[in-house]
């Protein structure tokens, strides 16, 4: 088999002394999606902004395609095709939405000046693939609603043709439309070879999208299977009881 | 700790020199010594009471009168016949002045008033200083047309005695309809780009029309003289100011400024000192040189005080801040052209 | 009841057609009321400034007049040169308590630079001596400017605390670097930027090329906006409402063109410059109220037809408006801009979205700094002198002046327009008292009220949009 798209190896991190991710190794192939469970404060979102390059670890190492790489901040992680989108809706709320797509990676005319244009008309065509009903192009990222303003963090994800997608409960703040919207953006993702961890409290979202999923509690990895081989029950005990299913083990 | 271990070397260091010299110990407990001037009065202080052969120790209180006041007991401690004392509070010192004199130690007020019918006060005159524009405005710049009156900050008591003292001597001239004041204000912070402005307004209020400006210090002046200088006005409107700073005694030299009255410390510190020896010696306050009973204080009371009267540096006496030292010749006539004035040939 | 009705409806028509206007334009609403709030204070000064002289009249007041317009632009410059920084700062989410002790201390060293150092080594007026000046206000105050930035963004000490350690440190520099004294004067180029000598002003025909070249990039700007939405074929603007913006923008400059070009030289200097230059002064009749000079006999006198001169615009007024134009474009657009703003709007986001934050910080101060030595440099040459109590509590007045403009202490809002609009609101005010010749305190009192006034209607304004 390949190398895996990303390989997360015995990661820790502890802040003030607890230990909120205790040696936790997952990896990732292209085109599939891994899915992280488990319950507030098991370690899901601080493993994933390791990843993101939002906080430093401990110990432990980060490999990409088998190399060992340093992430020690959001740029590299950028670098290396790792898009996040955060469960805080991480959108400067002043400006709108062309300019939160671009953030960061703006579009410049000849003069070196802002092609504020440019940007506009390609928002304008990835958030019309996305989401159709979208036209509020001008206002401030803080009059959209949930669903506009995750539209806007997801089409800011697949722009930049990432490699590797982090997804942070991505439907949280949305209706079942929507919803459903985001689960056939993740198939097509998955489709062109993109790796996604996706991040869920919803277990029946997880059985639908994913491909395998990692279970943690308190900071430990409870266990990694695969999600045809598991019943609901099963992974919801690997929740509750922090135990691995015997006929996955 | 470091700081009491410093405290008690000095003290020790002190008790030994009193043991070793002759003379007597003159004390002083300044407020600051943030502001450049007083290093002249100390200088002038220390080197009267070291040629009468008497010993000079001061202590600095940083502008708090809680420091002050402990200063003022550590100086008690060590047994001075005379404390001078520039008080940073004028009320706030009263009790260590009572201590001060329990102690049976003579008190001076040194150019700052705490008011103590025992103690003696040694000032310049500020009254005096307003007067002393206004006469020279009459005397040498104008005597009648448009007056502007740039006072300083509207908190600071001295702008008042200021204007007290010019607007005494412009009275008359305003009643006889000689004088009219066309402007009157107060400059915040007694700064000189606030000054230019209000001097702006104050032309274009009354469309150049202005004779004369009194403005009650040199740092106004300056602002005063740009706005001037703006409208090709300058040296042709009369303008006053006080402390004898060097650029404003260049602008008299060249002319775009009438006067700055010049309270020279070094005299005043000269005058201090003396003062201070005789006492120690045991001459009574009353029998000091020009001792006047002086009850103009902020609670009247009756005190015996030495009034210096200030100098009003015009172009006919430029000359005297040079030869005390204050100003160098070449920083006082640069720009001046040759012959102009006296005191740069 | 039907006329109620109707009138009911008439209002509704004419708000229709106001939003109409406002949507097809795509203008600021609250510039707008600034604008308002401005020609407000304005006009009531020139009314009252009239109806206290001798001959009184409400024609014959002194505010509106070229030379008060004039003056009160000139007394501007300093703080808005500030202000427009400010902006950045305070849009940021930071704040920069020190500014106003930075000018007194960048004033002391660049005078010093110039009057004890260069002075009476290379000769007075020697052309270094002004560039020199120059120089080090800019780059002491850039440097001044990064090292707040340091102590804020990587050290993690909150800018209110560096700056206002600044504040009170940077005072205290200030005045041990001369220990007090005044320095003056100062070299007689350097005092061309001040704007108090002759040789500062444009005279009519630079103003009015200027004026027209502003004119010219405004319909520029338009044309050339239109041409790369269309590019895009994105929604444009009625071509009505582009020729609306485009007139309102050209007359605008070109009033105030025509305003400064209004105000001739004060007598003494058109007399001294003719003198010095040997042109001949016209034989005419004296007339007090007249602005040209002419010979009477063997004297120099006022009269109305003879030779006079018209100052245009000033030096330091230039500079002002050409830092509030590139202050713009830097703010709306460049890469540094944006991130300031989104940095301003949620700084978490924008450190996720890979900005480095840290620098931008940096950046932001040390462009603050190069602004307080802009205005020092302004300030010391128009003043001809330097000190310690130059410019202090200046960062009072240009911290009101961005609130005034409508920047939002809580960040992410706020334009460079709007500070300089606040900063020539917030002297209009000052300006005219002392005009009326009301007492200092007097006037703080109501630029203090202004500053709290202005907040409340701006936050009443956003609570009505949400």
């Amino acid at each position: 088999m390949d190398a895996p798209l990303v390989e997360l190896r015995n990661i820790s991190v502890s802040f003030g002394g607890v230990k909120a991710v205790d040696d936790v190794s997952v990896n990732l192939y292209p085109g599939e999606v891994v899915g992280l469970l488990g319950h507030n404060g098991a370690g899901k979102s601080t493993l994933i902004k390791i990843l993101s390059g939002a906080y430093k670890r401990d110990g432990g190492k980060i490999f990409i395609n088998g190399e060992e790489v340093q992430i020690s901040n959001p740029r590299d992680a950028k670098a290396y095709g790792i898009e996040t989108i955060y469960q805080a809706l991480a959108l400067a709320d002043n400006v709108d939405a062309a300019a939160n797509l671009y953030l960061g990676r703006e579009l410049k005319t000849r003069w070196g000046t802002l092609d504020d244009v440019a940007m506009e008309a390609e928002t304008r065509r990835v958030m019309g693939r996305l989401n159709p009903n979208f036209t509020r192009f001008k206002e401030p990222a803080k009059s959209l609603s949930g669903g506009q303003r995750q539209s806007v963090a997801i089409a800011r994800a697949i722009l930049f043709n990432a490699r590797i997608l982090i997804m942070d409960e991505p439907t949280a703040a949305l209706g079942p439309q929507e919803t459903r919207m985001v689960a056939d953006l993740i198939h097509e993702l998955k489709r062109q070879g993109i790796g996604i961890f996706l991040i869920d409290h919803d277990i029946h979202t997880v059985m639908d999208l994913c491909d395998r999923a990692s279970v943690m509690k308190n900071g430990k990895l409870v266990g990694t299977v695969n999600v045809k081989d598991v019943t609901d029950d099963d992974i919801l005990g690997m929740i509750i009881l922090g135990k691995q299913p015997e006929k996955a083990a | 700790m470091r700081k009491a271990l410093t405290l008690a070397a000095i003290l020790v260091a002190s008790t030994a020199n009193i043991a070793l010299a002759q003379g007597k110990l003159i004390a002083v407990s300044w407020k600051t010594f943030q502001e450049e001037r007083w290093k002249h009065d100390e200088a002038a202080i220390k080197a009267v009471v070291e040629a009468a052969g008497d010993k000079y120790i001061s202590t600095d209180a940083q502008n708090s009168a809680q420091k002050q006041a402990a200063d003022i007991e550590s100086l008690i401690a060590q047994k001075p016949d005379v404390i001078l004392v520039v008080p940073f509070d004028s009320d706030a010192i009263l009790p260590s002045i009572k201590a001060i004199q329990n102690a049976g130690i003579k008190s001076i007020a040194y150019d700052v008033q705490f008011e103590d019918p025992n103690s003696l006060y040694i000032t310049y005159d500020n009254v005096g200083v307003g007067k002393l524009m206004a006469q020279t405005m009459l005397a040498k710049g104008k005597k009648s047309g448009n007056f502007a009156y740039v006072k300083g900050d509207k908190g600071d008591p001295n702008s008042a005695f200021l204007a007290m003292g010019f607007e005494s001597v412009l009275k008359p001239e305003i009643t006889a309809g000689k004088i009219k004041v066309v402007c009157d204000n107060n400059v915040d912070g007694w700064k000189p780009d606030n000054a230019q402005k209000v001097m702006e307004q104050c032309l274009t209020a009354n469309n150049n029309k202005i004779d004369a400006v009194i403005s009650e210090n040199d740092g106004m002046a300056s602002g005063v003289v740009a706005a001037l200088a703006a409208q090709g006005l300058a040296g042709q409107v009369a303008v006053t100011g006080q402390d004898g700073d060097t650029a404003a005694l260049n602008r008299v030299a060249l002319g775009t400024q009438l006067v700055s009255v010049w309270k020279d410390s070094a005299v005043l510190g000269k005058r201090a000192g003396e003062a201070a020896v005789a006492m120690a010696n045991g001459t009574p306050i009353s029998k000091l040189k020009g001792v006047i009973k002086f009850a103009d204080g902020k609670h009247h009371v009756s005190m015996p005080a030495i009034l210096l009267t200030p100098d009003a540096i015009t172009t006919a006496n430029l000359e005297d801040p040079i030869k005390a030292g204050h100003v160098t010749k070449a920083e006082v006539c640069a720009g001046v052209a040759a012959g102009k004035v006296a005191a740069c040939n | 009841m039907a006329t109620e009705q109707s009138s009911k409806s008439a209002t509704a028509k004419s708000e229709g057609l106001i939003r109409t206007f406002l949507k097809a334009t795509e203008l600021d609403v609250r510039i707008l009321g600034m604008l308002g709030a401005l020609l407000l204070v304005w006009c009531t000064f020139d009314v009252l400034s009239g109806l206290i002289q001798p001959n009184a009249s409400i024609f014959s007041g002194l505010f509106l007049t070229p030379r008060n317009l004039w003056t009160l632009l000139v007394q501007t410059s300093s703080i808005a040169v500030m202000a427009t920084g400010m902006v950045l700062v305070i849009v940021m989410r930071q704040i920069d308590l020190s500014v106003g002790s930075m000018l007194s201390m960048l004033a002391v060293a660049g005078a010093m630079v110039q009057v004890f150092m260069l002075g009476p080594w290379l000769g007075v007026g020697h052309p270094i001596i002004w560039v020199a000046g120059v120089a080090t206000c800019l780059v002491l105050g850039t440097l001044v400017g990064v090292f707040n930035g340091v102590l804020t963004a990587y050290l993690q000490i909150p800018s209110f605390i560096v700056t206002l350690g600044g504040l009170i440190a940077y005072s205290g520099i200030a005045f041990l670097l001369a220990s007090g004294v005044t320095i003056a004067p100062l070299d007689q180029t350097y005092d061309i930027i001040g704007g108090g000598v002759p040789q500062s002003w444009l005279g009519p025909m630079w103003s009015w090329v200027l004026g027209l070249a502003a004119c010219a990039l405004i319909v520029f700007g338009i044309l050339s906006g239109r041409k790369q939405r269309r590019r895009f074929s994105f929604p444009l603007r009625p071509v009505w409402a582009e020729i609306v913006l485009a007139s309102i923008g050209s007359a605008a400059v070109l009033l105030t063109t025509y305003v400064v070009n209004s105000y001739p030289w004060p007598f003494g200097l058109i007399k001294q410059y003719a003198q010095d230059h040997n042109v001949t002064i016209p034989v005419g009749d004296a007339n007090s109220d007249g602005n040209a000079i002419c010979m009477a006999g063997d004297q120099v006198v006022r009269c109305m037809d003879g030779l006079v001169y018209y100052t245009g615009y000033a030096v330091p007024v230039l500079i002002a408006l050409m830092v509030g134009a590139v202050m713009t474009f830097v703010a709306t657009r460049t890469k540094f801009g944006r991130y300031i703003y989104a940095i301003g709007g949620n700084p978490e986001a924008a450190e996720l979205a890979g900005i480095n934050t840290r620098m931008v910080t940096v950046k932001v101060f040390a462009l603050m700094g190069f602004l307080a030595g802009l205005s020092a440099v302004i300030s010391s040459a128009r003043l001809d002198a330097a000190t310690n109590a130059l410019g202090q509590s200046n960062e009072l007045y240009v911290i009101a002046a961005t609130v005034i403009g409508g920047t939002s202490l809580a960040g992410g809002i706020g334009t460079v327009y709007g500070a300089l609009l606040g900063a020539l609101l917030m002297q209009s005010i000052q300006s005219g008292m002392q005009l009326l010749n009301l007492p200092a305190a007097f006037q703080n009192i109501v630029v203090g009220t202004v500053l709290v006034m202005a907040v409340f209607v701006d936050q009443l304004y956003r609570r009505r949009v949400k």
